[in-house]
């Protein structure tokens, strides 16, 4: 059986090649994980389980408050049904980069990952964009239930919508990116999501307007790009506003963007980095 | 040259201290040492799984800290994990999947999985999950994905431990087949009887130092090994002072038992079994980096 001859040094050095292989790699990574989970259908199941009881749950309290309660002049359960699903999925994008680091910790594949002709910090982030995909899909599907089921009433500008979306993901991405940071650097990355999630549900005005603060506590909402996104995708998805409307928050959640992507790619690239000085990769 | 220092919550511990060597295309350098000796973080060293404190890791002139991506790509490491595969994806689904990150051309994907998966005998299982392959298999599994990608170093930590007898003759007819093909194999291992068979150099490591370089020259004379084996053992307990075992030492017999009678089998020539003592590991403290 023949083998072969080893180059010593390979070139892959054009352009459309690097995009090829990225490409390349994130396509192996997307089929990696739909096949893990058509073979793992439970967990699916118990999600969508998941999200449709949460929905439900909101939709009934909100008629328990009744409709006199309108925060921002909207009814409640549009409110709730905008405000809970971003909550959702910055939080389910943040454990989803986390629980890709975290089982590749587990299983002893992190470490032989490492050793592939993919950049750690591009390794990572591509490993983390299917889990991510999901929590998009599920926001998603759950906004477009609240709308069809129980009948959440909507007067979208999609423009904005799209815009609100792309700052979404983007944050969420920076996110995700700090958690999976946490988890490299100190095995911590759990603490930081949990906090995370309670931080938001509290500040992000997910549930109630963030006026109904305390006036520390509103300084605080209003210095998280949480809560600018929440209120830009409200505005945008439940009273139709159009973009040149919105200019003080794109330009807020813009700000959030250049400052946190940068620094969580840092971060990432020097925790990596770190671990591997300290050998201490597939510590979880 | 280069020091590895893993770091514990309880302090730090000297992994590697000043070890130096360098191999050409086409030898088989087998690190000798018992358990926590610093075998396995050599070799991680070289895959840039680690980053030397100090001293610099070359890989065809590429420097493992500054150039991690291009040393990358001429490494394939078997490691000793054996689980280090997605349970849920069967084996060939693995090998394409880590051939892609790997960055292993798409048209010739395909023909190099089923290459790979022939020579290390998967080919009946390559459509089996992970998650339910054995502890052999998934140690053949390994070196199947250390080989897709056609590395140039090869390194395996203790390539042939969970191995039957057969499929362990045949790695090591593969190995010297490699090496032929001018690839650079690194074997991690404590046994002699293993070195002698297929090394062409054996390092000598102890307490995370190099006590020797040392020349094995009759890789394909058969009937050689077993003195070699013999003459490796004798020198590792005389540089490192531990005493003298007869035969295997607790906790380690198993394996070196399992290749003489391999080595019976497969080469025609017995193997006086030759396994390190245990002992000396006991006086070193490790943490991730343990071989």
């Amino acid at each position: 059986m023949p083998l072969w001859a080893p180059k010593r040094q390979t070139r892959f050095g054009a352009r459309e090649r690097h995009h090829e292989l990225y490409f390349d790699k994130l396509s192996a990574i997307l089929r990696r994980d739909l096949l893990t989970a058509i073979r793992h259908r439970s967990g699916f199941v118990v999600t969508l389980v998941g999200l449709f009881t949460e929905l439900t749950a909101f939709y009934y309290l909100s008629r328990a408050i009744g409709p006199g309660f309108r925060p921002d002049g909207v009814a409640y359960f549009p409110f709730l049904l905008v405000g809970t699903g971003l909550y959702t999925f910055f939080v389910m994008s943040a454990q989803a980069f986390l629980s890709s680091v975290q089982e590749a910790q587990q299983t002893g594949t992190l470490e032989v990952l490492m050793t592939t002709s993919t950049a750690p910090a591009e390794l990572i982030i591509l490993s983390s964009i299917s889990a991510f995909a999901g929590s998009l899909t599920n926001l998603v599907v759950y906004i477009a239930a609240g709308a069809a089921i129980f009948r959440a009433a909507m007067h979208a500008n999609f423009l904005s919508c799209l815009v609100m979306l792309f700052f979404s993901l983007a944050i969420a991405l920076a996110l995700g990116i700090f958690a999976a940071t946490f988890q490299v650097a100190f095995q911590k990355g759990s603490a930081l999501v949990w906090l995370l999630g309670s931080g938001l549900w509290l500040l992000s005005g997910a549930t109630f307007p963030v006026q109904s603060l305390p006036g520390p506590l509103v300084t605080i909402a209003r210095a998280i790009p949480f809560t600018y996104a929440i209120d830009g995708m409200r505005a945008a998805l439940l009273e139709g506003r159009p973009i040149a409307e919105m200019a003080s928050t794109v330009l807020g959640l813009a700000l959030f963007v250049a400052i946190l992507l940068p620094l969580a790619f840092l971060s990432l690239s020097l925790s990596l980095r770190r671990a591997r000085q300290f050998g201490t990769l597939s510590f979880y | 040259m280069f020091n590895w220092v893993g770091r514990e919550r309880t302090g730090e511990t000297v992994a590697l201290n000043n070890v130096s060597f360098a191999a050409g295309g086409g030898e088989v350098v087998a690190l000798l040492g018992p358990n926590g000796s610093g075998k396995t973080s050599t070799l991680k060293l070289i895959s840039t799984m680690l980053l030397a404190d100090a001293g610099a890791v070359r890989v065809g002139g590429f420097d493992a800290r500054r150039e991690g991506k291009k040393v990358r790509r001429q490494v394939g490491i078997a490691v000793a994990t054996e689980r280090s595969f997605f349970p849920r994806l069967s084996a060939r689904e693995n090998l394409e999947f880590f051939a892609a990150l790997d960055e292993v051309p798409r048209r010739e994907r395909t023909g190099r999985v089923e290459e790979v998966l022939r020579e290390t005998g998967l080919e009946e299982q390559a459509g089996t999950l992970a998650m339910k392959f054995s502890s052999g298999m998934y140690q053949r599994l390994g070196l199947a994905r250390a080989l897709v990608k056609r590395p140039a170093v090869l390194l395996l930590d203790e390539p042939t431990r969970s191995l039957d007898a057969a499929a362990t003759v045949h790695f090591w007819v593969t190995i010297r087949r490699l090496a032929r093909q001018n690839t650079t194999v690194f074997i991690a291992t404590h046994n002699f009887a293993e070195a002698a068979a297929v090394a062409s150099r054996a390092l000598l490591l102890h307490r995370g130092e190099l006590l020797t370089d040392r020349s094995v020259t009759a890789r394909e004379d058969a009937a050689r090994p077993a003195e070699i084996a013999e003459e490796l053992r004798a020198l590792y307990f005389r540089l490192t002072g531990e005493p003298m075992t007869s035969g295997a030492v607790a906790g380690e017999s198993v394996i070196g038992e399992s290749l003489i009678g391999e080595s019976v089998t497969g080469l025609g020539a017995g193997f006086e079994n030759a396994a390190l003592g245990a002992k000396a590991t006991d006086k070193i403290r490790r943490a991730g980096a343990a071989s």
